[in-house]
């Protein structure tokens, strides 16, 4: 056996299992799902291969537009208000602004320890119209019937749920920039103080320049989490009421596991995957103008 | 060619992982018979888990040569095994199922067998409506374990009383008495619509036998009649002006299933209305001078009523039927069980926890009272269609959702009407 054989032999040996693993449980599924996408299958008989018919009907039914507008606010509220306001109070904690900083780090960072279904289950109860706040309103208002028609309004209802998920999510993205500062040398700031820095120079003049790449990984995990959210939503609402408040995954769930649209609702994931993957590649083009930028 | 090599692959191991894990009916050397049986039950629930067990102990000691080994889930989870088995080729022996389309996919597909056989040995012990067709063919894949009336108005008589009210004969009188009610700070009809279905079940289904009948719901499953003539439009209407009125719960749709009963347990409720199933509850949670005032009635009359007057809507209800590859010994041990537990012997002891059985014998003189209650309406009240008994879910998807968007004043219902009909034209596996 020549070297060249030897080496092809120790690397089937070596990888292949490990191959025919991934194969089995990523490769398989994803392209077996990718393939029913294009047909229409209720789980019995023959798939019927009907080209691309689930992705038009899926671009032109409004209940999955609504879904994608509410993924998107997600992805907003993530990008946009979770990574910055965890940074911000990784920051404050980190440069010690507040006392007791242990506490507020502990308190911040409380929410995400808790299960999703209780999180989902504490907010409904305080908001439902049998709920504590429901009823301290009635009496404010001197209004028997009063209910938080925020609920009610199609472009509206969905904005409760993103408080929820703005508060018990922040405090994960907290915790990554609080132990990435930490890494940071003290003698870094000490110097840009002597030198006469001031704060707001130090944030993002000498620190946020050293945050780049954690900022874009925690970024790209908050896009493909908040296009995949499910369960705190589905707890809270269940995409309810008249869907207003349904996300993608919630109406791939309905169309696979309730009206057994396996075809729909595989065409369904794969735009999961589209739409995670063409944000995710449009966030590592911004954050290649950062380092080059910053460089 | 690529995916159909793609699915044989499927199916290979499919059948592979079937040769694998079957055996789950076997037969002992001493004649003892082990079966499979998948049930549908919460087991968080102690009330019916203890009702449950009693009958599965009875059952056990009446035939100590049937050994039944179970498997339990509930709600979506079970409904998604279930389907997962099936179209792994991997269903049980015995298993949970509805008479109409909740497990449609697998009672269609020829997995599971015909029971008329053995029912006709005991057709006579059985309601007659219980033994209703539930295949094309005239097949009944599952033996009901009770009749269920979807709609029930249930009235807090002594409420009625306290305000000077009387149940109303139609729906005009009904409406009137909303200002009266909600003066008194007291909600008129308690209902929980979050998860949609609740309206269009244990309401809009009642209210459709009242203006359009049996035999106009038979058209437009068709499409010889449509859900935007005026008999499906109609009942719509009474849902949205019962909304516009201010009749129902506050904030109805967004209440989760259950707050009504509470209200109404809790006696803040005048009216009620939800399934005849809420009996079992309402005969835990309520005491016995409560139970004495609280009345089974239907909604009032409507003008120009075009079906049955004061009818509810009745559908057979969900019980055990038994794997088609099932013969010989372990068919028939998978009989005794299913006829046990829908029959008279398991029926009176369902009874005890207020399920109102599909024997003929009823609840029995010994049965709570809510049940006899129960009892009484059922045998005096005549039922139209249960809409999502027999529409596809998925137009529920639509139909559902639609309804809430009228009560929020989004849409009109001829409009939610042309949505549903424009579905259902399209989909709906009775129109094709």
């Amino acid at each position: 056996m020549n070297s060249l054989a030897e080496k092809r032999f120790a690397y089937t040996i070596l990888v292949g299992p490990a191959v025919v693993v991934y194969a089995s449980v990523i490769l398989f599924p994803i392209l077996f799902s990718f393939t029913l996408g294009f047909t229409r299958w209720s789980g019995f008989g023959t798939p019927e291969w009907i080209g691309i018919q689930n992705y038009t009907r899926m671009l032109a039914d409004p209940a999955f537009r609504i879904g994608l507008r509410n993924n998107m606010l997600i992805v907003g509220v993530s990008v946009f208000g979770q990574i910055p306001f965890g940074f911000l109070l990784a920051y404050i904690i980190y440069r010690k602004m507040v006392g007791a900083h242990s506490f507020f780090e502990t308190v911040i960072f409380l929410p995400i320890t808790v299960s999703a279904i209780v999180v989902a289950k504490l907010w409904n109860q305080i908001f439902s119209p049998a709920g504590v706040i429901t009823q301290l309103m009635r009496i404010v208002r001197d209004d028997p019937r009063y209910v938080f028609a925020v609920f009610e309004n199609r472009d509206l209802a969905i904005f409760p749920i993103l408080g929820v998920i703005f508060w018990y999510y922040t405090g994960i993205y907290m915790v990554i920039f609080l132990a990435n500062l930490h890494k940071i040398s003290p003698d870094v700031i000490e110097a840009s103080i002597m030198d006469g820095a001031k704060e707001h120079q130090i944030l993002f003049r000498v620190i946020l320049p050293q945050m780049t790449n954690i900022v874009f990984t925690t970024a790209v995990f908050a896009i493909a989490g908040s296009l995949k959210s499910f369960d705190l939503i589905f707890a809270m609402t269940g995409g309810g009421p008249a869907r207003y408040t349904e996300v993608i995954a919630i109406y791939m769930y309905f169309n696979t596991f309730r009206y057994y649209n396996y075809g729909y609702g595989s065409a369904v994931s794969m735009m999961i995957v589209v739409l995670s993957l063409g944000l995710i590649t449009m966030l590592l083009g911004v954050s290649r103008r950062f380092e080059r930028r910053y460089s | 060619m690529l995916q159909r090599k793609i699915f044989m692959v499927v199916a290979i191991l499919a059948i592979t992982a079937g040769l694998t894990f079957a055996g789950g009916r076997r037969e002992a050397a001493d004649g003892r018979i082990t079966l499979q049986v998948f049930h549908y039950l919460d087991l968080a629930d102690n009330t019916s888990v203890d009702n449950f067990n009693e009958v599965r102990s009875a059952f056990e000691e009446a035939h100590p040569n049937i050994n039944l080994e179970f498997d339990f889930l509930f709600d979506e989870a079970y409904h998604n095994r279930l389907q997962a088995m099936a179209v792994a080729g991997q269903l049980p022996d015995v298993m949970f199922l509805w008479p109409g389309k909740r497990t449609g996919d697998v009672t269609g597909a020829g997995l599971v067998q015909d029971l008329s056989p053995w029912i006709a040995n005991v057709e006579d012990e059985f309601a007659p409506a219980a033994l209703d067709a539930q295949g094309p063919n005239g097949e009944i894949w599952e033996l009901p374990e009770q009749i269920t009336a979807t709609h029930v108005m249930f009235t807090n008589e002594r409420l009625l009383d306290e305000l000077g009210l009387t149940f109303p004969e139609t729906f005009e009188e009904l409406l009137a008495q909303g200002d009266v009610i909600r003066d008194a700070g007291y909600i008129p009809i308690a209902m929980d619509n979050a998860g949609g279905w609740q309206m269009q079940s244990t309401l809009l289904s009642a209210l459709i036998e009242r203006t359009g009948g049996r035999d106009w719901f038979d058209r437009a499953l068709v499409g010889d009649a449509s859900f935007t003539d005026p008999e499906f439009v109609r009942a719509l209407e009474v849902i949205q002006t019962l909304s516009e009125e201010n009749m129902f719960t506050p904030g109805v749709n967004q209440a989760e299933y259950g707050q009504a009963l509470t209200d109404f347990v809790n006696e803040r409720a005048v009216y009620f209305i939800d399934g005849g199933w809420r009996t079992s509850n309402l005969a835990s949670e309520l005491t016995a001078e409560q139970q004495e005032y609280t009345g089974y009635n239907v909604f009032p009359r409507l003008p120009n009523e075009q079906g049955q007057p004061d009818s509810t809507a009745i559908v057979a209800g969900t019980g055990f039927g038994m794997n088609a590859n099932l013969s010989g010994a372990q068919a028939d041990a998978a009989w005794e069980w299913i006829y046990f537990f829908a029959g008279p012997q398991g029926s009176r002891i369902k009874a005890r926890q207020g399920w109102l059985p599909a024997t003929v014998e009823g609840a029995g003189p010994d049965a709570p009272l809510l049940t006899r209650k129960l009892s009484e309406f059922l045998a005096t009240t005549p039922g139209g269609y249960v809409v999502d008994a027999i529409m596809d879910a998925e137009g529920m998807g639509v139909l559902h959702p639609a309804i809430q968007e009228m009560m929020f004043g989004v849409l009109s219902p001829q409009e939610v009407a042309q949505r549903y009909e424009t579905w259902v034209a399209a989909n709906d596996s009775g129109r094709r």
